[in-house]
């Protein structure tokens, strides 16, 4: 039956390659006019030097070492408490209980709010209120609030994906809770906590009207986490809509932001393959 | 084995805390200076002055070591909220204060005007204050009317709380509720980008922005403005009618080393900075 109607009717089959195909030629067509703008400007010196003349000439070096400075204060945040959350609620609260279906839908709520809402909040609250100021500090937590309920709900879809069995088997064999979660369910649940790294860390780099608000526009080279710091997604939005003169670098800047993210995203990914996964497997 | 790498992670962990915690006293034992200046400075305000600022507050740094220029956007109304509320020491409005604001201090660093733009093949070469008001306001809307092709027109406003919009409907006349907008844009750069990419519509920003857009092959043209040129020449000289001063802005009398940046602001020093980010130096 399947066979026959593939023979028959090869429209559906050419329309998914057609779709398939449309979609990676929107990506590829992205990726390389990002080369093809921006690979002339790039060069060590671009990668490491201050920028000048408000972002038309020098480098990112300080830009970068602040969105990495962001990026880390928000992982270094929101992996122990999202993973910790995540195994609350998938672990330690009933399925249908008040209180689990109560922080389920917050954070679901939360994962849909727009991040200009998060930057106000990150302001009026980190920057202001906790009298952080404009700092990677501010920027980082505000980031950490955003990424936190996709890390959260795609570490419990991971921990929930995990065989019953697994828990009954441990149970059977005298495990602790502790050990059974640490060491068997958690590492079990990597992809799901894989997909949430992947997401968060592609939320938060890309991050640009939250920042602005929290972590600030200084372009010099931080010198603690109290300073503000400008992030490459600011710097860009900044050299592309404020700047005359500005693209090349924009540009520039923008295929350094890719290939930072797909390396940021590869090393989340080893680590936690890393960490975890090789606990289970013999 | 597992408790080595255990201890490793604990350590790196404790380094980077510790790292964290010994940043801070360095840095302020670095402020201590010979000519007394030091400190953070931080001003917030206007994105069209915030580039310019932050270029002139890297060469206040580097005269000054001991001093930290901090510079932040987000639209003249907040610089003044800013300057007024404390949160910054010195707030950046892209026009002078207004009558009612006389709580505060201005100090104007340069001056900007603002240009009528159209796309470069659109025919049309001047419009009248008149028709300008009509083509914002909706009773023209195909170029047809004012002896241009056969399109309707585009009409790229500025968003609410930018000091570009309040300059262009003050000059005009109008009230931003009477503007029938097409397009609401933030920035300078997108106004212009907003236009060079559709031959029927019109707006208006930062004529040395536009200029240096126009110089460098951007399709769109800056139109005169009751007669008058809209160059930065006839802005310096003060003979273009819609032009603005790009202001510093403090609660108070300032003081110490607000005080000495906004004079070095002012100054013949950085007149070559308020050139390269395209506004015209004020010549006191």
């Amino acid at each position: 039956m399947g066979d026959r109607a593939k023979i028959d009717n090869p429209l559906p089959s050419i329309i998914i390659w057609a779709i398939a195909l449309f979609v990676t030629a929107a990506f590829c067509w992205i990726l390389g006019d990002l080369l093809w703008h921006g690979v002339g400007k790039l060069s060590w010196a671009f990668l490491t030097t201050a920028p000048q003349n408000a972002g038309r000439d020098g480098g990112i070096g300080p830009i970068l070492v602040s969105t990495c400075l962001i990026l880390g204060v928000c992982m270094a945040v929101s992996l122990p408490l999202g993973i910790s959350t995540a195994m609350l609620l998938a672990e330690f609260t009933n399925d249908e209980s008040w209180f689990g279906r109560l922080v389920r839908r917050s954070l679901d709520v939360l994962a849909g709010v727009p991040s200009i809402v998060f930057g106000l909040f990150g302001n009026a609250f980190f920057a202001v209120k906790l009298g952080l100021g404009f700092s990677i500090l501010s920027g980082g937590l505000t980031l950490a609030c955003m990424v936190l309920p996709i890390l959260i709900r795609s570490t419990e879809a991971g921990l929930r994906a995990v065989p019953a069995d697994y828990r009954l088997g441990a149970a059977a064999l005298g495990l602790s809770r502790t050990t059974t979660l640490w060491k068997l369910l958690l590492p079990a649940a990597t992809p799901g906590l894989i997909v949430g790294l992947v997401l968060g860390i592609g939320r938060a780099i890309a991050e640009t009207a939250a920042l602005i608000f929290t972590s600030g526009y200084v372009d010099r080279m931080p010198e603690s986490l109290l300073d503000s710091g400008r992030s490459l997604s600011v710097h860009i939005f900044d050299l592309s809509m404020n700047v005359a003169g500005g693209d090349s670098s924009a540009y520039a800047s923008a295929l350094v932001l890719s290939v930072l993210l797909l390396l940021v995203n590869g090393i989340a990914t080893w680590t936690a393959q890393f960490w975890l996964a090789r606990r289970i497997t013999p | 084995m597992k408790k080595l790498k255990n201890l490793a992670l604990i350590s790196i962990a404790l380094g980077i805390g510790l790292g964290i915690q010994s940043c801070n006293p360095s840095s302020q034992t670095a402020a201590q200076k010979p000519d007394g200046l030091q400190g953070k400075l931080v001003l917030t305000g206007s994105s069209t002055v915030a580039p310019l600022v932050a270029e002139i507050g890297k060469r206040f740094e580097s005269e000054h070591p001991g001093v930290r220029v901090d510079v932040q956007t987000g639209g003249s109304s907040r610089g003044i909220a800013d300057a007024r509320n404390g949160v910054a020491n010195i707030g950046m409005a892209s026009r002078s204060l207004k009558p009612e604001e006389n709580d505060l201090q201005g100090f104007a660093i340069a001056r900007d005007g603002i240009g009528i733009i159209v796309h470069k093949e659109n025919s049309v070469s001047s419009l009248s204050n008149q028709q300008i008001i009509d083509i914002y306001t909706g009773k023209i809307n195909n170029w047809q009317q004012v002896k241009g092709k056969n399109a309707p027109i585009t009409v790229v406003n500025k968003a609410e709380g930018r000091s570009t919009l309040e300059l262009f409907l003050a000059y005009f006349k109008l009230k931003n509720s009477d503007v029938k907008a097409s397009v609401v844009i933030g920035d300078n750069q997108q106004g212009i980008k907003t236009v060079a990419g559709n031959p029927n519509a019109i707006g208006y920003v930062s004529i040395g922005t536009a200029e240096f857009s126009i110089n460098n092959g951007i399709p769109i043209e800056l139109l005169p403005l009751n007669g008058i040129a809209a160059t930065t020449e006839n802005v310096k000289n003060g003979k273009f009618p819609l032009s603005r001063s790009l202001t510093l802005i403090t609660k108070t009398q300032p003081q110490g080393l607000d005080k000495a940046f906004i004079e070095f602001a002012q100054s013949p020093q950085v007149h070559d900075i308020v050139k390269s980010q395209d506004f015209v130096p004020i010549s006191k």
